[in-house]
């Protein structure tokens, strides 16, 4: 592909002297899933806006299939969306909504109708035609509202945190769908979300969004396996963090020194340390082994509390300089039991665990 | 709508508390519905029984135009307002409390002043010679006075100036409730703003537009000092035939029938409103 599909470049909002998007760049190819992920206020939203229209960036430019997009008004820019809050129109029947797109484009009876039927099929609502908005559940309004916005089969939908008022399991069952519809339509789609467990589920790729700007943009397994800093790694699943101190490192092994005093060899690390510099240990709770591993990256640990979750425990243990880690091994680990009560020495695979400049 | 909600509750069964609604109740009683009575009897009864008085009323021509008139008058003043006060309304909806709270109450101030001297007010902007005219034509815009006070449009001018906090009141409350998003949401569709106003905005608040213009429209019917002061002799309302009819020709049969006909157009028409708005809920749709 020469070019990009969408071409977000550089574009920065700012409101008064508050900048709530930093020159922002992301190129999207047709028919991906991108999620912008991030704490509230980091300026993901914001980026969707200028994408809709609501809000026009301060610099920059969105061009889709080299158009720019800024020029155009909102009710030109033919985009779907699906809002946070619920915007079917409430005097309007479900058909009617899903209808309205195609009514405002002066379609055909015939192919409003054809449509609306395929967008109700699609949507899984094809019973509830006839209904009003008020008399829907939460998620089937947010379904009615996936269907509204791909009436017109637009090139680009737009979801801003469209599951953040339903409840876990209706979320998970409606991200299910998005997943289906996605792979069904093909439509390029950008979705904001503070959850990272649904970007992790829904993304082809996911931009992670700290104050305004993009902090790493990469696949799901990119940001959990290779976090380019300590709030990526923070932000996308569980982590532990120590405090260490950097002594060498040769080949992308470093040797590192814990409060405790233990050494750790081993760990894997892309940037370059100065030798005492004070490093920060990241290690996923799910790395860690309670059964005996290697001696080069163990540690001497106090068990705290246990706690057993079907498929995982969670074991919170205590380092000697009374640092507290978050170990979740799998239930069925061989002698984890008896590890747990003696309870000496964890381990944890050192390739896995990252370092970061504290 | 409050109102009705209350009526059924206190039909089904007296709420706590209404004992304390008594005085107001008796004072209504006393002073409303034995008048009423009284008028009623009067143009049967007066100069001597039977319907004459409804005969004479709706025989003559000139009765009937003033009854044509003031229906005339009150639809023109209605319509007006609403096309006034929406975008008023609108704007109260969507601005920040604080400025709204601000605009809301100049407006409330302004039913507070006095409505004689708001209409003298008008008479003195209005004439032939007034600031109005003379700015207009200071301007080079017009070169003759424009006939602005004495006809319908002076009526209409003072009335909707009037009428309009009656019309934006409950319009406000109708139009917080829409989301803005929701038309937001419209744009992205593909509905240009007047697509937007026309399929969600406007349907969304009719029931805010026919409350007020209910209120608007009774209270129109039965105006008398604004159409007395600013309206012209051809298009007199009926208040005022009334008050002609009681004080000058002291035909109080006749003066009694119109306000009796007057009073039941007005029940009518809420009766009317009732129906509507209570359709409306029960379907569900807003």
């Amino acid at each position: 592909m020469t070019r990009p599909f969408l071409s977000i470049r550089a574009v920065r909002k700012t409101f008064g002297a508050f900048v709530a998007v930093h020159d922002v760049t992301i190129d999207v190819p047709k028919g991906e899933f991108l999620t912008f992920l991030g704490p509230s206020g980091s300026g993901k939203s914001t980026t969707l806006y200028a994408i809709a229209g609501f809000q026009d960036p301060s610099s920059g430019d969105v061009l889709l299939e080299d158009r720019s997009l800024l020029s155009v008004p909102s009710h030109k820019r033919n985009i779907g969306m699906v809002f946070q809050r619920y915007t079917l129109f409430p005097h309007l029947s479900v058909a009617e909504n899903v209808a309205f797109p195609l009514r405002v484009r002066r379609r055909s009876d015939g192919e409003v109708k054809r449509k609306v039927a395929d967008m109700l099929a699609l949507v899984r609502l094809e019973n509830f035609a006839d209904r009003f908005p008020g008399a829907l559940s939460g998620g089937q309004q947010q379904r009615v509202a996936l269907a509204r916005a791909l009436a017109y089969d637009p090139p680009i939908l737009l979801m801003d945190e469209p599951l953040s008022a339903l409840d876990k399991k209706l979320r998970q069952e409606i991200q299910a769908e998005i997943r289906r519809i996605h792979r069904e339509t093909g439509v390029t789609i950008l979705y904001v979300t503070h959850d990272q467990e649904e970007a992790l589920h829904l993304s082809d790729r996911i931009a992670l969004f700290r104050e305004g700007r993009i902090e790493q943009i990469g696949t799901g397994e990119d940001l959990y396996l290779r976090p380019a800093s300590e709030f990526v790694a923070g932000f996308i699943g569980n982590s532990n963090f120590l405090p260490a101190e950097h002594l060498q490192t040769t080949g992308g092994a470093s040797t590192i020194r814990l409060a405790d005093g233990s050494i750790v060899t081993g760990v894997k690390t892309t940037t370059s340390f100065g030798q005492g510099q004070k490093v920060r240990l990241m290690v996923r709770p799910e790395a860690f082994r309670l059964t005996p591993g290697p001696a080069n990256a163990a540690l001497a640990v106090e068990i705290v509390d246990t706690a057993f979750f079907g498929d995982r425990r969670r074991v919170v243990a205590r380092l000697a300089g009374g640092d507290e880690i978050d170990v979740r091994p799998t239930s069925d680990a061989e002698g984890a039991d008896s590890a747990i009560a003696s309870g000496q020495r964890i381990f944890f695979d050192p390739a896995s665990a990252f370092l970061f400049p504290a | 709508m409050q109102g009705s909600s209350f009526r059924r509750s206190s039909i089904a069964g007296l709420p706590a508390g209404s004992g304390s609604a008594l005085p107001a109740l008796l004072l209504v009683g006393l002073f409303f519905i034995v008048p009423v009575v009284a008028l009623l009897l009067r143009s049967v009864t007066d100069p001597e029984p039977g319907l004459q008085n409804y005969a004479a009323l709706f025989g003559s021509g000139t009765y009937v135009r003033v009854f044509l008139n003031t229906f005339l008058v009150a639809s023109v003043v209605t319509a007006v307002t609403i096309v006034v006060a929406f975008p008023v309304a609108w704007m109260l909806a969507i601005m920040p409390p604080a400025l709204g709270s601000i605009v809301f109450g100049i407006i409330i101030l302004s039913m507070w002043t006095n409505l004689l001297t708001r209409t003298y007010a008008w008479m003195v902007l209005l004439q032939r010679t007034g600031v109005i005219n003379r700015a207009l034509m200071a301007l080079g815009i017009i070169h003759e006075p424009l006939p602005l006070i004495n006809n319908l449009a002076g009526v209409t001018i003072g009335m909707v100036y009037i009428m309009l906090p009656f019309m934006i009141l409950p319009l406000v409350g109708t139009l917080r409730a829409i989301d803005p998003m929701t038309l937001r949401a419209a744009a992205l569709c593909g509905a240009s703003p007047f697509e937007a106003f026309r399929r969600i905005l406007l349907p969304l608040s009719l029931p805010g537009i026919a409350a007020g213009g209910l209120m608007v429209f009774v209270m129109s019917l039965g105006y008398f000092v604004t159409p007395a002061l600013l309206g012209g002799t051809s298009n007199m309302m009926l208040a005022e035939m009334i008050a002609q009819t009681v004080q000058s020709l002291l035909n109080w049969g006749l003066g009694s029938a119109a306000a009796f006909v007057l009073l039941v157009v007005t029940m009518a028409l809420y009766a009317i409103q009732l129906r509507l708005v209570g359709a409306s809920r029960a379907g569900g749709g807003i």
